[in-house]
């Protein structure tokens, strides 16, 4: 599902002609199959947010390849990635990345939006993934009105809304108290028993690195554990 | 994204700042207004002048006044000149004048004047359509007509010295003119010729009244023309033994300035052919004047002054333009974090692009309707209150349908498409701006 093959990358800092550069990823590699839960995990500093947002294709590697279900991202344009990640890839982050001026049922409907989808097509769809998340009662709550669990499952709802293949997921349970990390774990991998949902998720914590079916390790840019898959 | 999704996201992001959206709006509306207002008054004026010229001009009249002979030589039109002219096929009519080389004195019972003499060919002028104030056309060889002001500047032949024929504005005393019906009546002229040794020699003719000219269309024209037949003017130059009935005897090297017509008119059947008609009658050579040919002097001259009035007026939509492009830059930098959290989730350049082009391009649309509305408002407003004042100022009527200020959709098409242009550029530089947003930086609210 996606194959991460001698993936380099380091940042310039500084001005121009005067560059620092620092090292964040060296010659990565490793691949995850379709359904499976896979953790990466390691200390602050170590690469593994500059990993992810390589595979989403927010940022270009300097070297390597990323393929995501046998297509080679890295080769693709600024809109075709728009596009890619549109159909394939759905994303949560730790600080939910709501859009504090839309109702949670705009923030959800907004992915089928940009698809084109009708009107029509599009209530039916939200209402049932806010259902799905249980927040069909909280269509016309702005995210400054829900707590931080359910400003979560708005994202989780709004990353699922597209039935994506794969979902990113950076640091989720990072804004979220113990018991409501334990809930949106759960429903984690519920999705993925119940969709067959690719999960990659970043965390630094151990209790979320437990529920994949495999953990990659990365220390100081290097992968030191679980490139391979079972 | 459809185009609807994307309007409806435009309106809901302006929601946001209501009232830097309004002022934006009502400077793009001004500048619209003042554009409109400005370049109204070129349309105006322009509209005022072709309809003076259409009243005051026979618009399918062309006058052909001389030609080239082929030396290169000016000479008057003649008699195969005209019928060439008649056997072209958008002329409908031609009618001819001659101008008697003296200035009889027309004596009709007590009262006289001294006249303009025409010799017309008064079938053509039929064929023409000569309208006539009163009367008819002549048909016989001593009849002729007389034109509208003859009767009212008749002065009496005999008055004492010391008696005001005229009065303050040199027009004849009520109570001295003459008051009998003119038509019917015999006038008697006399006609002079050159005897040699400073000897004069002169002869009365006498003619009927028929009819009298309709009113010319010029106020300020006054005729008294008398226009007598040909066989008229064959009988005054068999006694003057000169063309014309010229008083001295010509010499021949002047030949070409004293045969043939002073004035020749063409009737055609509407402007197009009076066009069509004009350029070929040019390109013979003739000398040729018709309405059409003033219509293109003017239009050539309005379109000029109107395009001007129309590029200072865009120079006020440039400067509201500035303020386009600063609420569409501060709408950037303030949506910056989500337009990030939409690019994450798979919008492309290209849409959000187009949602900033679609907003500043609706500021500046809703700019234009209002101010084309205003421009409306004052349009109206100054072609009633200005002629009201300047009658106050100057205390006389103006002339009838003056346009200070006129609108027409022509006018409304350019302003709109100035300030869709204009807003669209000055939208266009945040608009790329907002596409080249980096993700993760916006997400992390670093911009």
């Amino acid at each position: 599902m996606i194959t991460v093959e001698n993936l380099s990358h380091h940042f310039e800092l500084g001005k121009r002609g005067n560059q620092t550069r620092i090292p964040v990823l060296h010659d990565i590699s490793f691949e995850i199959k379709q359904g499976e839960i896979v953790t990466i995990i390691g200390r602050s500093g170590s690469g593994k947010s500059t990993l992810l947002n390589l595979i989403s294709g927010f940022i270009r590697p300097i070297a390597g390849d990323i393929f995501i279900t046998d297509t080679n991202v890295t080769k693709f344009n600024e809109t075709q990635f728009a596009d890619f990640r549109l159909d394939n890839i759905g994303f949560i982050f730790q600080n939910f990345q709501l859009i504090p001026s839309m109702t949670a049922f705009q923030n959800v409907e907004l992915p089928l939006i940009l698809k084109g989808l009708s009107e029509k097509e599009r209530k039916k769809i939200t209402d049932e993934t806010l259902k799905r998340v249980g927040l069909e009662a909280y269509h016309t709550h702005y995210p400054s009105e829900l707590s931080g669990g359910q400003q979560q499952r708005v994202s989780i709802a709004r990353a699922l809304v597209l039935n994506p293949p794969i979902i990113l997921a950076d640091e989720p349970t990072g804004s979220l108290d113990s018991e409501t990390e334990a809930d949106l774990l759960n429903f984690i991998q519920q999705l993925n028993q119940e969709m067959g949902i690719t999960f990659l998720i970043i965390t630094h914590d151990k209790e979320v690195a437990n529920i994949g079916n495999r953990s990659i390790e990365i220390q100081d840019g290097r992968l030191v554990q679980g490139g391979s898959a079972s | 994204m459809t185009g609807k999704d994307k309007f409806r996201f435009v309106r809901q992001n302006m929601k946001k700042s209501k009232m830097r959206i309004f002022m934006t709006v009502l400077a793009s509306a001004m500048a619209c207004t003042f554009l409109i207002v400005l370049a109204s008054v070129g349309f105006g004026l322009h509209q005022t002048v072709l309809r003076d010229v259409m009243e005051e001009d026979a618009i399918n009249e062309i006058s052909i006044y001389g030609t080239e002979d082929e030396d290169g030589q000016y000479r008057n039109i003649n008699k195969e000149d005209v019928e060439y002219f008649r056997s072209l096929d958008d002329v409908r009519a031609v009618s001819t004048l001659i101008y008697l080389n003296q200035q009889p004195e027309y004596i009709v019972d007590t009262h006289h004047i001294h006249a303009n003499t025409r010799v017309s060919e008064f079938f053509g002028e039929e064929q023409a359509g000569i309208q006539l104030e009163a009367g008819e056309l002549p048909s016989a060889a001593n009849e002729i007509i007389v034109g509208y002001h003859f009767l009212q500047n008749l002065s009496p032949i005999e008055t004492d010295e010391d008696v005001e024929v005229y009065d303050e504005n040199g027009n004849i005393l009520d109570e001295l003119r003459y008051t009998e019906d003119i038509i019917g009546q015999t006038v008697s002229f006399t006609i002079e010729k050159y005897m040699g040794d400073d000897e004069f020699e002169s002869k009365v003719f006498e003619a009927v009244i028929t009819g009298i000219t309709e009113q010319p269309a010029r106020e300020w024209v006054e005729d008294t023309t008398v226009y007598i037949t040909e066989e008229m003017l064959a009988s005054i130059e068999s006694y003057t033994e000169t063309t014309k009935g010229n008083i001295y005897p010509e010499e021949d090297e002047y030949e070409q300035y004293y045969t043939g017509y002073d004035d020749v008119y063409l009737y055609s059947h509407s402007l197009p052919h009076v066009e069509a008609l004009t350029t070929q009658l040019q390109d013979e050579g003739y000398y040729v004047y018709s309405v059409a040919s003033q219509l293109k002097e003017i239009n050539i001259l309005f379109n000029i002054a109107k395009a001007g009035l129309i590029f200072i007026g865009t120079i006020a939509v440039l400067i509201a333009s500035i303020g386009i492009y600063n609420t569409m830059t501060m709408a950037v930098t303030e949506r910056a974090p989500d337009i990030g959290i939409m690019k994450a989730i798979g919008a492309s350049p290209k849409t959000i692009k187009q949602i900033f082009l679609l907003e500043s391009t609706y500021i500046g649309l809703l700019g234009a309707l209002f101010g084309t509305i205003v421009a409306y408002i004052i349009s109206y407003s100054v072609n009633f209150i200005i002629p009201l004042i300047l009658e106050g100022v100057y205390g006389e009527p103006l002339p009838d349908g003056l346009k200070f200020s006129a609108i027409p959709w022509t006018l409304v098409v350019i302003a709109v498409t100035i300030c869709l242009i204009v807003t669209i550029i000055s939208g266009s530089r945040p608009a790329k701006k907002a596409t080249k947003i980096d993700v993760l930086k916006a997400m992390r609210r670093e911009i």
